[in-house]
Formats: structure tokens, C-alpha cells, sequence
């Protein structure tokens, strides 16, 4: 884990036959092809390679290798660091705030978050400097069934995929005096309604074909959550529970995903110890980010305050990036560094999950956009 | 060096070491153990590392060196990394919420008396296995003065009375922090920086009375011992004069008169104030005034109102927009306390430019930085907020002795804390790894001699 022991390693990376032009910071290309050698290169499967190479094409990965050939001419960027796939933050409100409800309507399926997406949000720069390449948007909690889902860049105005998940909240905020359901009985009852009709999103989620997205945070929340997501046999992942791994066979039986956090400093020890007992039991977990409310870094530190506290350091980091990419339904274009997946790269200054290390440059499908030379 | 002060003490040591083989003296005194530390990376002071052992005894670190041999019947400990104690620099652990929340403590309220030892044993637990060891707990977090702030050791065996390690370690203000939704405009916040001047002056003025005051009693009891003196002379003729008139009076039915003199007039003590005392403390340096403060107008009046106090011992905390005035502050010696975390837009007004840059950026201009958990109520994360802190440009080495030494001799306890150097009470912790690596834990955590936190 100590990077400066890399340091005194040999070379692995093979040179190439061919000229390159070598930079040591990171640039805009004037190309749409160049590459980028970092020290440590974590592909996000688990894999390590030292020395490794990252070969970047029209936005997306090339080839990713200890020996990549590359052509003659190809920019080839060194970085005296970690490089990874950018992070996926599988669940906010960033950069879209006060888009992403409509108050009047406590049922509200037919809702996209992608047009809430404002990309020219100062949002979405935090986000980029903090890692985050890709956010996936989701509507408020402060509907029962608020709208679907969209997978989107924080850099470059692209929506990466939308309407993967069905968000429905069984969060507190959901219930209003003045509009109807104003209990938990009358919530459950109108969503399993709509589940039994089966029309439209409802359909898809009670089929399984379309995962939902179910936010609850207190421990009657989640417990309330995880027996409607088991009885109606859905599919998909569980934004909150903060204490969760306190009723951790409830979780296992309802199969759905846990999206946690962030962890803010001073916060309730029991809900670290829950991530802990959750991964333990081989639950899916992926960080959630609570920004802009706090700061868009909080989701790595997050992370990290659980490796601190025992977590697996691969499994805290597949939390950031590939499991939290598979859980925001675009576990196939990001949150990997593998061929024909999105060029969404961070360079580190170290391993990313230490508090000391920082990103120096991203870029978000091949475009520098934070740090370097743009 | 530290070979031949480990020699030095291991010769004083061969006798009692022997002797305390009893258990039994053990179990009753565990301040009375022996510890033996090995580790080959002892962390003596920020910057200055070595192989070797610690030799600790009754409570005190007696040796630290390479080579240095485990004595007969010492517990024996061994770890990656030794390093002394963190101490929290700005802290509330312990501390009634009333007492942290009151608008309206005094220079001389003694925050110490607010600690409850009884109620925190669980996150003082948690302190422990996070590596601090000792806190400078505050109150009064949203008023203008905070009171008499205190250090305390997190020491689960220590009773009410003997928690702090310095009961009267600073005297704190606050200047322009949002109390509720309310935060104070430019001139309320340059109205504060006056105030409590205008009560460091008055400290001032107090001890000037004292001292003039002092001069005049000492004159007095000159004179009177003189006119004593006088008397003794012909005491016994006055005496009887005395007796008759008194005698006489009492025939006649009349009221005695006793004869005056002049030195009777006795010079009248200035009422005891104990505000105005502590603040006399404090314009004298004997305490340091640590100043809550973030914003640049109110920074800049402190820093120009203040220095017309030669002797004043300024301390700043937060002082999130204090980077641009940094290299006065390197000059004047200030040292600040800097709360290196995360946050986002639902931050306190005052830390709208809060920016995990600033201890690199004070350090890189010559600023004394010290990290503190804030007041936050939980001092958990603080190596963690230090390494964060590196990760945003603060030196390595400079920021374990934020955490360490540098605290602990702003706060005069230099040569009692702060380091694993002889002579010194053992706060220290054994760790798995580097203090600032995020999968580093405490294996122990010794407190003044006694193991504490065990794996």
C-alpha cells in the first residue's frame, strides 16, 4: 500500500519500437488518441498492474496492458502515481437540487432525472475535482414513487443511461400532511397497488426487469423497505439504511444492494459497523454521495473511514467505482478501466483510498477535466 | 544521545526494577508497571525517528534507544510504530452541552469544572483507540468568551478532580460565529475584536492596580513596623497612660477615646476580580488567548488591535479565511488551529471558504499550524483530518507535530507531552503502521505509564 516503495521498482512497461511523444502532466490532446502510464494502474476487477498502460481512443478505452503497443506518434502521458477508473456516485441529487420533485405529486413514475441534468452546474466541477465522473441522478425521496433514474457525466453534458431504476422512497420526508398517503399503511398499499396493476415502470419493477431504487434511512425505514422489496419480489438496491447490517439476513433475503453513507466526521460509529457487517455478509455495497449538502470528497473518505474500521480495502474501493457502477445500472460503460469502457480517468497522487492521497488529473471520456495542462 | 541517557537510567533503574517483581504491588499501583516497548520505528519527535525500545516506569518515560534491553519483570510490547499521544487542540469532549452552548460564560469560568468524567467513557474510549490521547477542551462555542479552557487526559481511571493535566491552560473567545441562523454582520464582528480588547485592558489596568497596591502595602507595613519600633520605647509609660485614662473615662462616665495615628490608615485592597484576573493572565502571556475567528475583517483588526500587547500570547482557531494574512501572522509567532475537514454547502456561514488547503498554505509560509477536531464532539478522525491535510499539501512531518508536540508546547505542556523523550509522562501509542495510513490502528495506547487500550 505504501507507494513510495514503487518507487525502486523496475521498469515493467516494455518500450515500444515506435517514437512517442512523452509528457510528464497531463494534457488536453489535440488528438483523440493518447495513453497514460501511471506507476499503479487499478483496473477496478480486482487487478493491479504495475508500471501499466492506459491506451485511450475517441473517448473511450483502447487497450489497457503492461505492453500495449502503441502507434507511432501517440501521446503517451507518464504519471508518478495511481491511475483508476473514474468514481460512480450510484445515488444524488448533485448539480439538480431543486429539479428532481415535483411536491404536488406523491406518485409521480412518469418523472426523468435526466431532465433535470444540468451540466453547466458548479456542482458537477466539485464532483470532477473530488474523482466522480459519473453521478447517477435520482429523484427526491420526498415522493413515495418519484421517477426514474439517469446515469450522467460530470464533465461534457452526456447522459450515460437513464431510466434504469424505478426510485421509490420510504424516507420519513415522503409523507405529507396535506396529500395523500399520509401514513406508511396508506404508502405500501398505493405502491403494491400499482404493483398488482402492473402498468407502466410499476410493471417493469414487479416483473424484476426494471430494479428499483428504495430509499430508507432509520432502522424502522429500512426494515419497513427491505420486507416490501422481499414481499413484491423486487430487484435492485437500498439507498441508506444506516444501521442495515443490524438486521442483516432481512438484507441478504431481499437480495437488493446497499447504497451507504457518506459518513460525515462525528457521525454514529454503529453505522460504520453496519457497512462492515454487511460486506461481511457478501451484500453488494456501493458509497453513496450527499452532495452539494457535503462535500462530494466525503464519499471516498467515506470509504476509507470503513477500511479504517476493517472493511476490505477492494472491496471499499470497488464501493467507488465497479460495484457502485453495476448498482447505477452502467456497470458495463464505467467504473473499469477494461476495453471499450468510457475513458473516465483519475490520477492520483497515491492510493486513493488513503486520506493523504488526492486526484491530480481527471478525465471524463478522454477530455481532460480537472488538473493538467488544459 | 539516547544510548547514553538509556544507559544512565537502566544503571538507576537495575535496584527497583528487582523489587517490583511482587505482583501484587503491581495489580494495586498499575501506574507502577514497568513497559518495555520494541519497535523499529519510534517516532521520538516529529522528524527524528529510531530503532529501538522505550523503557517506561511509573508513569514516566525513563529511556528511549537503540539497544536498549528489556528489564527483568517488565510487560514487554512491540509494534510497527511508536508515536507519542495526539492531542486535540480544539476540543469539546467531556464538556456539559449546557456549558458548550452557554453565550454567556466569563474569562474566569473554568471549563474543567464542566467535564463530566462519568458520562463520556465510551467515546473516550473511542478517543483512545484513535490515538488521542489528551484534548484542549473549550466551552462557550457560541459566545464571546468561552472561559478558562482546560487540557485533559482521556484517562478512564481518572476521577473528577484529577482529569485535566492543566486546569487553566487558555482563556478562549469567539468572534463572529453563526448562532442559529444568525450571523453577526462586519461591524458586530469588529465590535467583538473590540471588546474583548477593550477586556484584555482591562486585565491590564487590574494588575496595575494590584502592583500599585502592593507598592503601597509594602510602604505601609514599612511605616508601621517603624512606628512600632517607636513605641516600644516608652511602651510601658504609655500603656499605663492608657490604663488611667481608660479608668478615668469610665469614672466619668465617659467614652474612651483610643489616640490615632496617622499610619493606621491602612491602603484598601482592590476588589478581587477573578474575570478581570484572568484576563490580566492573559494580557501577561501566562495564558494564551485562543481566538475562534475565520473571517479576513475581523482577523485583520485582531492582529492590529493586539499588538499593542507586547506580551500577549495569540492563538487562532479556524481562521478559515486566514491565509492571505499568513506571513504576519508567521512574524508574529501566532500559531493556529486548523479543523482540516470535509465540508459541504450546509457549512456554517463563516466557513464558506473553508478549504482543506489552509494547513499547507499556513505551514508553507512559516505559520505554527495545530489540528483540532473543531469542537465537532467527536476527535476520532483527527489523524485522518491530519492526513487529509497532507493530501492537500500540508508537510508529512509537519503534521504529526500539529498533532503532537506542537500543541503541547503552545500550550505549555512541552516538556510533559508531546514526545517519546525521557523524562516525559508516557502518553504514547503503539500502531500498526504509519500514523496517517488509513488501515493503521493502536495496538496499545499507554496513558501516563498504564496500557489502556490493548488489541
Amino acid at each position: 500500500m505504501i507507494l513510495t516503495l514503487l518507487g525502486s521498482m523496475a521498469l515493467a512497461y516494455s518500450t515500444p519500437a515506435v517514437p512517442l511523444t512523452v509528457v510528464s502532466k497531463p494534457q488536453a490532446p489535440a488528438v483523440e488518441s493518447f495513453a497514460v502510464r501511471a506507476k499503479l494502474v487499478k483496473l477496478g476487477d480486482g487487478t493491479t498492474l504495475e508500471e501499466g498502460v492506459v491506451w485511450v481512443e475517441d473517448g473511450k478505452i483502447r487497450a489497457v496492458g503492461r505492453g500495449v503497443e502503441l502507434p507511432a506518434g501517440t501521446i503517451l502521458i507518464e504519471h508518478d502515481g495511481v491511475l483508476t477508473a473514474g468514481m460512480v456516485a450510484p445515488h444524488t441529487y448533485t448539480g439538480a437540487a431543486g429539479e428532481l420533485a415535483d411536491s404536488t405529486r406523491a406518485f409521480l413514475p412518469e418523472l426523468h432525472a435526466k431532465h433535470a441534468y444540468n451540466p453547466s452546474h458548479s456542482d458537477f466541477r466539485r464532483a470532477v475535482e473530488a474523482g466522480v465522473t459519473t453521478v447517477l441522478l435520482a429523484p427526491r425521496k420526498e415522493n413515495v414513487a418519484g421517477g426514474m433514474t439517469a446515469a450522467v457525466k460530470t464533465f461534457g453534458d452526456r447522459v450515460v443511461s437513464t431510466d434504469k431504476h424505478l426510485h421509490l422512497s420510504l424516507h420519513t420526508t415522503a409523507l405529507w400532511g396535506w396529500r395523500e398517503p399520509t401514513s406508511w399503511p396508506g404508502a405500501i398499499t398505493e405502491l403494491e397497488k400499482r404493483l398488482r396493476q402492473g402498468e407502466g415502470a410499476f410493471g417493469e419493477a414487479a416483473s424484476g426487469r426494471l430494479p428499483v431504487m428504495i430509499e430508507a434511512w432509520s432502522r424502522q425505514e429500512t426494515a419497513r423497505a427491505l420486507d416490501f422489496a422481499t414481499r413484491n419480489k423486487l430487484t435492485g438496491a437500498l439507498r441508506g439504511g444506516s444501521r442495515a447490517g443490524e438486521m442483516v439476513d432481512r438484507v441478504v433475503a431481499s437480495k437488493l444492494s446497499m447504497i451507504v453513507g457518506p459518513f460525515a466526521i462525528g457521525d454514529d460509529k454503529r453505522h460504520i459497523d453496519s457497512v462492515l457487517t454487511l460486506a461481511e455478509a457478501g451484500v453488494p455495497v456501493a458509497f453513496g454521495m450527499s452532495a452539494p449538502d457535503e462535500d462530494p470528497r466525503g464519499m471516498r473518505l467515506s470509504a476509507a473511514r470503513c477500511v479504517r474500521a476493517g472493511l476490505d480495502a477492494t472491496v471499499a474501493w470497488h464501493g467507488l467505482t465497479s460495484t457502485s457502477a453495476k448498482i447505477a445500472g452502467v456497470g458495463d460503460q464505467v467504473g473499469r478501466l477494461e476495453r471499450g469502457f468510457d475513458a473516465d480517468l483519475v490520477l492520483w497522487s497515491g492510493e486513493p483510498l488513503e486520506w493523504t492521497s488526492r486526484v491530480e488529473a481527471v478525465y471524463v471520456d478522454g477530455k481532460l477535466a480537472f488538473g493538467g495542462d488544459r | 544521545m539516547f544510548e547514553c541517557l538509556a544507559l544512565l537510567s537502566l544503571a538507576t533503574l537495575a535496584q527497583p526494577l528487582s523489587a517490583s517483581a511482587a505482583p501484587l504491588v503491581q495489580s494495586e499501583t498499575p501506574a507502577s508497571q514497568t513497559l518495555w516497548i520494541r519497535s523499529d520505528r519510534i517516532i521520538v519527535r516529529p522528524g527524528e525517528e529510531i530503532s529501538g525500545a522505550v523503557l517506561i516506569q511509573d508513569g514516566r518515560i525513563v529511556a528511549v534507544g537503540p539497544g536498549l534491553p528489556a528489564p527483568e519483570g517488565a510487560r514487554t510490547l512491540e509494534g510497527a510504530v511508536v508515536c507519542a499521544g495526539y492531542l486535540d487542540a480544539w476540543s469539546t469532549v467531556g464538556v456539559e452541552g449546557a456549558t458548550v452552548a452557554d453565550r454567556k460564560l466569563n474569562p474566569a469560568s473554568r471549563v474543567v469544572d464542566a467535564v463530566d468524567t462519568y458520562s463520556f467513557d465510551k467515546e473516550r474510549e473511542d478517543l483512545l483507540r484513535a490515538g488521542v490521547t489528551t484534548a484542549r477542551v473549550q466551552g462557550g462555542a457560541q459566545g464571546n468568551i468561552g472561559g478558562t479552557g482546560a487540557v485533559v487526559r482521556n484517562d478512564p481511571n481518572a476521577g473528577h478532580g484529577d482529569i485535566a493535566i492543566l486546569s487553566e491552560a487558555c482563556v478562549t473567545a469567539t468572534i463572529g460565529v453563526t448562532v442559529g441562523n444568525q450571523t453577526p454582520d462586519v461591524f458586530d464582528r469588529i465590535d467583538s475584536v473590540d471588546k474583548l480588547m477593550r477586556l484584555i485592558e482591562g486585565g491590564r489596568a487590574y494588575r496595575d492596580r494590584l502592583t500599585d497596591y502592593d507598592e503601597k502595602l509594602a510602604e505601609w507595613e514599612k511605616e508601621i513596623a517603624e512606628k512600632v519600633k517607636e513605641l516600644e520605647k516608652d511602651f510601658k509609660k504609655a500603656k499605663k497612660k492608657r490604663d488611667s485614662d481608660l479608668a478615668k473615662a469610665e469614672e466619668d462616665g465617659k467614652t474612651f477615646k483610643e489616640k490615632k495615628y496617622k499610619e493606621d490608615k491602612k491602603p484598601k485592597a482592590p476588589r478581587l476580580d477573578a474575570n478581570k484576573e484572568a484576563m490580566a493572565k492573559v494580557e501577561a502571556g501566562e495564558l494564551p488567548l485562543v481566538v475562534e475567528v475565520h473571517r479576513v475583517p475581523e482577523i485583520r483588526e485582531l492582529l492590529a488591535k493586539s499588538a499593542t500587547f507586547g506580551r500577549l500570547r495569540l492563538i487562532l482557531a479556524g481562521a478559515t479565511e486566514s491565509s492571505s494574512l499568513a506571513s504576519e501572522l508567521a512574524q508574529r509567532n501566532i500559531p493556529v488551529i486548523v479543523w482540516p475537514t470535509p465540508m459541504g454547502n450546509t457549512r456554517p456561514n463563516e466557513y464558506r471558504r473553508h478549504d482543506l488547503e489552509l494547513a499547507g498554505k499556513l505551514h508553507g509560509a512559516g505559520v505554527k499550524v495545530l489540528f483540532g477536531s473543531g469542537g465537532s464532539g467527536n476527535a476520532g478522525d483527527l489523524s485522518a483530518l491530519a492526513a487529509l491535510a497532507v493530501g492537500h499539501g500540508m508537510d508529512r512531518t509537519a503534521a504529526l507535530d500539529a498533532l503532537t508536540l506542537g500543541p503541547a508546547r503552545s500550550f505549555d505542556l512541552g516538556d510533559r507531552i508531546g514526545s517519546v523523550e525521557p523524562g516525559k509522562e508516557a502518553d504514547l501509542l503503539v500502531l500498526t503502521g504509519d500514523p496517517l495510513d488509513v488501515a493503521t490502528r493502536a495496538s496499545f495506547v499507554v496513558l501516563n505509564g498504564v496500557v489502556v487500550v490493548e488489541p
